[in-house]
């Protein structure tokens, strides 16, 4: 009993660890990945853990406050518990019927996080911020919800496990029609929830200041970027679990191998997903507000309701 | 606790190729920083930024001459960043005035208000000036010698009496007042 347990907070710290580590590496494939769309030769790839380890290292710190720290540390964990519910190869540290809704819940949370901390701040950058970044979330809930009942609908469960064990037997799932449409729908949020271009109006760097961003410093900012990275590992990972078929590797004898091939089919799958949302970031200008949920209940919804539609008959 | 000297030359080494700018380019010497973080000079590679918030910057550029008004905001941007803060003055004006030595309405000694860690000369000084003063403030971090941001807090009866000559006692308040009412008022309360 004792021991399993120990196995499994093992587990859960490796898994943070390997998802720390990956989501570092991808903030900075994204930074060299754009540096070399604009010509340039842009910083090393381990850029992003210098910054956090600079920031982290400030000698003076400025709080405005309790929900200032808490909101920080709420996004941190609301990422970390999301991370643990999405099945990593055939490992899930946390698994229990219905966590596909649970999950897409608990990737948006911690926006919710950060905005608590920009709001106490007082800052009128950070409010405005966080009005656009809650309105984002409010356009993307629709084409998302469809996408989810979409996939629910087509594998007649709501467990993501299972949904990645029938795309073991079955193939990936946007191999069929309904749910290659909610794929792309899903794509076009994941934009939005990478805080990529044609939807980053909430950051929006030389317009308000970084929005929600502003405020924050020192250590605060570390730990954000530090779920910055975990984030988009979970993200991505999310997503080529339920439409990129996941990665469940048993041609091994050694159950080491097999999950370490797991893990490196996973991560071919993640890079994808992360280069289509680089690249559409790279080339496309920035949407504002009122643009970006027009459209997000427009064109998004329409597909995704075709895919529930298609996948329900 | 853990004793964090052991991981000071990781930090050193951390905040020397990690300086992100805070995007407060005063005067003419704006117009220097796009070829710098564009791809004909590309200073990404050094791992800096440019950053609009003043609470993540770590390097603060004061890119020409200086005026009261700017001289304000100046200040109030240079104390608003978390230390350790670094500060780069390019070209003459900030340095001894440059072409404005005799105008009424230019601050020609930069460093009477704020500290100031490497100064270019140069009216403007060309991209390669400001890399090279760039790699001089990289190795002062390095070997420790840029504690512009020690000094202002060590000297800060001196700063203060100098800003105070120029703009009167109370001018923060002043300022304050006139840019966030709301959050001046409550501190009466």
């Amino acid at each position: 009993m004792i021991t399993s347990m120990i196995g499994i907070a093992l587990k859960a710290f490796l898994i943070l660890l390997y998802a720390t580590f990956v989501g570092f590496m991808f903030m900075g494939i994204i930074r060299i990945v754009t540096a070399r769309i604009h010509r340039r030769v842009g910083p090393p790839i381990y850029q992003p853990i210098l910054d956090t380890i600079k920031l982290l290292s400030k000698k003076s710190n400025i709080t405005h406050g309790l929900i200032y720290d808490f909101g920080v540390l709420y996004a941190l964990g609301a990422t970390i518990l999301a991370l643990m519910f999405i099945p990593l190869g055939s490992i899930s540290i946390l698994r229990a019927y219905g966590d596909l809704i649970l999950i897409t819940f608990l990737l948006e949370i911690p926006m919710l996080g950060i905005m608590f901390a920009a709001m106490s701040s007082g800052n009128p950058w950070a409010g405005l911020g966080s009005q656009r970044a809650l309105l984002t979330l409010l356009a993307v809930q629709v084409p998302l919800g469809f996408a989810i009942v979409a996939l629910a609908e087509f594998y007649d469960t709501f467990s993501t496990y299972q949904i990645v064990m029938a795309q073991q037997t079955a193939g990936w799932s946007i191999t069929y029609l309904p749910l290659l449409l909610a794929a792309v729908a899903y794509d076009i949020v994941l934009q939005a929830m990478f805080g990529k271009e044609p939807f980053d109006i909430m950051i929006a760097p030389g317009e308000i200041s970084l929005g929600p961003m502003v405020e924050f410093g020192g250590k605060h900012m570390g730990i954000l970027q530090i779920q910055h990275a975990i984030a988009l590992f979970a993200e991505t990972l999310f997503f080529s679990n339920i439409f990129l078929g996941g990665a469940v590797v048993t041609a091994f004898a050694s159950s080491i191998l097999n999950t370490l091939a797991s893990l490196g089919i996973l991560l071919i799958k993640q890079l994808a997903v992360l280069l289509i949302a680089i690249f559409i970031g790279a080339i496309f200008p920035r949407f504002t507000i009122d643009q970006a949920a027009r459209f997000y209940w427009k064109w998004p919804t329409i597909i995704a309701a075709a895919g529930a539609i298609l996948a329900a008959l | 606790m853990v004793d964090w000297r052991l991981f000071e030359p990781l930090f050193e080494f951390a905040r020397k190729r990690s300086l992100w700018i805070v995007s407060f380019c005063t005067g003419c010497g704006g117009i220097e920083m796009p070829p710098l973080m564009t791809s004909r000079y590309d200073l990404e590679r050094f791992g800096m930024m440019a950053n609009p918030a003043p609470r993540m910057a770590d390097l603060f550029l004061i890119t020409g001459y200086v005026t009261p008004k700017t001289l304000k905001r100046i200040i109030i941007t240079y104390e608003l960043q978390p230390d350790p803060k670094y500060v780069m003055a390019h070209g003459s004006c900030p340095l001894n005035g440059g072409v404005y030595w005799d105008s009424y309405n230019a601050i020609k000694h930069l460093d009477k208000y704020i500290p100031v860690d490497v100064v270019i000369a140069g009216c403007m000084p060309r991209p390669e000036a400001v890399m090279d003063g760039i790699n001089k403030i990289m190795e002062m971090i390095e070997n420790g010698t840029a504690d512009s941001w020690k000094r202002y807090k060590e000297n800060y009866e001196w700063y203060k009496k100098n800003q105070d000559e120029l703009f009167g006692e109370g001018w923060r308040e002043r300022e304050a007042r006139r840019w966030i009412p709301w959050l001046m008022d409550k501190k009466e309360e």
